[in-house]
């Protein structure tokens, strides 16, 4: 039985694998399930205690975000209540257009928040705050639209090649950043944001020459549209009488998930990442070069942005808008710090955030209550999920009256 | 001589708001704690510098607005660095994120709609105060003392955080609780307590700030106005080696660029789109980051969480 199960792991891997490069998308299936099976394979193989940890081990580190969220989605609604609208309508209107009536606009969203929020889960396990992804993002974007508007190569051979190029792009574009860090100290978080102001910033120069220029163009402030045959398959060719934008990009999105933990915590790379972030000095005494590390790390984030934002405009949106103003590059920030720099938590963590944005829209056009209360949300959850001493705090608070009167009693 | 001037004038109008920041940021990390929140907090100030303004039409209670709500946000942050124990650049992450989220929700709340503000009728940069005898002193004359009120209070306060740094009693704990704070500690002086006043110190002038770009570069408040100002007042802390003099020099810097940004694209020589302009004080922030850093050092426990618990 186990002898067939990983010979079925193997095929099913390297299958899916060619399947999903000859742009069968049904291939990242078979990859899913070799998943599968080794994580059944993982758990069956210790003894029942150990797995009875380890799931209890899981369900604890859900117990802090859980808490996180509800009391958060509470602080909303008292936020609401105060400001005149009624929470209970608009939380419903929520949570039917985030779950059920556009739940595939929530994934639609997750999709590009996953890759950035697993690039600055990346930098944050070598010690860095890649705080300007939104800058890798628009590179990653401007590089995918240009190729894709001028070249189109035969059914699907052409778009790994985009997804590599507009890829290594946004790493390149983390290049002098890294290397500033590395050679003269200066601090990432502001480098790495003036080079994402600068990347924003040049982006409408880019639209404006890529067929956006409201002098002569009919359709200012976007791009030319790129070819059909650059576009990434849509579910709905797959699967019959679905009516929905969700392209093969989520699938990619997962996958890049699993791949990054993977590398993180099965890899030499991985490990070395993890040492230099944990503790500078005691990864010189093991003979890791420190500098090298931190521009591995630093071009897997950035290539990571990169790729999202391919994903988005050969996705979804067919053409690069001006003055977009997506933010995934400034929400991966959360999304990565949501999920405490974990790679499969960020899927989570993407997920929740495409639903309270979807959610958000609809609420706004249904019940008139301003989707900034969303925002306000997000802030609440990240402050309570990531404060875990708050809770030790109020513990504190709370008890302390009491104990002094236990004690009072007591002499 | 015309020209020049105008420059210089404008170079002292536009390093204000990254001065006062970076000022702030000074005392700030000096007491041991990292602040990058004070892009949100500018915004917040900025907001609340419109909306006062606009209510009761002074502009000067606009800035006492924006002045208060910045240094009352600040306290989140020194609430969630020294209490709560969070790091701080998380913490000034999610403190920026609110911000954004808080003043859209304000403006919708306030205004009916995202976007921008109304108009305030008058700002602070309609009073110009030029300074009798001193402003007719050539070149120095019209460009250091024939400026808004906003700007002489900048000058005031070069003079003032050196002061209360280096002269005062509070000065001496601020910079105690960066370098060594259970030294200070073992003295009985709460690191806490004087942290949580070098946080409270930088929100004070991020709220100035705000209500600079707000109602006296600007007539109204928009989404993101600040356009990362607060970082590149952390850049002109950093580069001006964590003291007041350093900072306010820094910022001219930055000033001076943005100001012949602006002349350059007024003037039209160069055949460029204008964005690769607005570019330039980004480019230049890094360059003054990776030129100067590494001639400064920063405060020695600056960054580090600080609980007694812990230390003994």
């Amino acid at each position: 039985m186990d002898k067939f199960l990983s010979g079925l792991k193997v095929a099913a891997g390297i299958g899916g694998v060619v399947l999903w490069a000859a742009s069968q998308f049904w291939g990242i299936l078979l990859v899913l399930l070799a998943l599968g099976i080794q994580m059944y394979q993982n758990f069956s193989r210790m003894d029942r205690e150990d797995a009875v940890k380890k799931l209890k081990d899981l369900g604890m580190s859900a117990f802090y975000p859980a808490v996180g969220i509800l009391a958060a989605i509470l602080i909303g609604g008292l936020i609401m209540a105060f400001t005149g609208y009624d929470p209970i309508r608009a939380y419903g209107a929520l949570f039917y257009g985030g779950l059920v009536k556009n739940w595939h606009i929530s994934l639609l969203n997750a999709t590009p928040l996953i890759f950035t929020g697993l690039s600055i889960a990346v930098a944050f396990k070598a010690g860095l705050f890649n705080i300007g992804a939104e800058g890798q993002y628009y590179v990653g974007s401007m590089i995918a639209t240009w190729l894709a508007i001028r070249f189109s190569l035969p059914v699907g051979l052409y778009i790994p090649v985009i997804f590599l190029l507009a890829g290594l792009s946004a790493a390149a574009y983390n290049i002098i950043p890294t290397l500033l860090k590395i050679r003269t100290g200066a601090h990432e978080v502001v480098t790495t944001m003036m080079f994402a102001h600068i990347a924003t910033k040049y982006s409408t120069i880019f639209v404006r020459n890529n067929g956006g220029d409201p002098a002569t163009s009919k359709h200012a402030y976007v791009t030319d549209a790129i070819g059909e045959s650059n576009w990434l398959l849509p579910l709905k060719s797959i699967i019959p009488g679905a009516n929905y934008r969700v392209h093969i990009g989520v699938l990619l999105a997962l996958t890049v998930a699993v791949f990054i933990w993977y590398l993180l915590y099965k890899t030499r790379i991985g490990y070395e990442i993890r040492a230099v972030g944990a503790n500078k000095t005691a990864a010189k005494t093991q003979g890791i070069n420190s500098g090298r590390t931190i521009m591995t790390a630093m071009l897997i984030a950035g290539f990571l942005c990169g790729i999202s934002g391919t994903t988005q405009v050969l996705g979804l949106e067919h053409k690069m808008y001006e003055n977009l103003n997506a933010g995934y590059g400034w929400n991966g920030i959360s999304v990565a710090l949501l999920a405490g720099n974990d790679p499969i938590g960020v899927i989570f963590a993407a997920i929740l955030w495409g639903i309270l944005d979807a959610g958000g829209q609809y609420m706004a056009r249904t019940t008139q209550t301003p989707s900034a209360v969303v925002e306000i949300i997000k802030g609440i959850i990240l402050f309570l999920i990531l404060a875990k001493y708050l809770y030790f705090w109020f513990g504190h608070k709370l008890f302390k009256g009491r104990r002094k009167a236990a004690r009072g009693e007591a002499a | 001589m015309e020209f020049v001037i105008e420059l210089l004038s404008a170079t002292m109008r536009l390093a204000t708001p990254i001065a006062l920041a970076a000022m702030g940021a000074a005392v700030c990390e000096r007491s041991g704690i990292v602040n990058i929140a004070m892009e949100g907090l500018m915004l917040i100030g900025a907001f609340f510098a419109a909306a006062v303004a606009l209510a009761t039409g002074s502009p000067w209670l606009g800035l006492l607005g924006g002045i208060i709500f910045g240094g009352l946000f600040s306290l989140l942050h020194a609430w969630s660095t020294v209490t709560l124990h969070i790091n701080h650049t998380v913490s000034g992450a999610i403190i920026n994120i609110l911000a954004a989220g808080l003043t859209r929700f304000f403006m919708v709340e306030f205004y009916g709609h995202p976007g921008s503000s109304d108009m305030v009728q008058k700002t602070l940069g309609d009073i110009n105060c030029a300074v009798p005898l001193l402003s007719k002193i050539p070149l120095l004359g019209p460009v250091l003392f024939d400026q808004s009120p906003t700007v002489y209070f900048m000058y005031f306060f070069v003079f003032f955080t050196t002061f209360l740094l280096n002269r005062t009693k509070l000065g001496l704990h601020i910079r105690a609780a960066g370098e060594h704070p259970m030294a200070l500690e073992t003295l009985g002086i709460s690191v806490r307590k004087i942290r949580y006043i070098g946080v409270l110190y930088s929100g004070l002038l991020c709220g100035f700030a705000g209500s600079f770009l707000a109602i006296e570069y600007g007539r109204f408040f928009t989404e993101g106005m600040t356009g990362g100002r607060g970082f590149i007042a952390l850049a002109a802390n950093v580069s001006g080696g964590w003291t007041a003099v350093g900072s306010f020099v820094a910022a001219l810097f930055f000033g001076f660029i943005d100001a012949l940004q602006l002349k350059l694209q007024v003037m039209g020589i160069f055949k460029i789109p204008p964005e690769f302009f607005h570019m330039l004080p980004y480019a230049a922030t890094v360059i003054a980051v990776a030129g100067l850093v590494r001639r400064s050092r920063p405060p020695a426990d600056s960054g580090n969480d600080f609980s007694i618990e812990k230390e003994m």
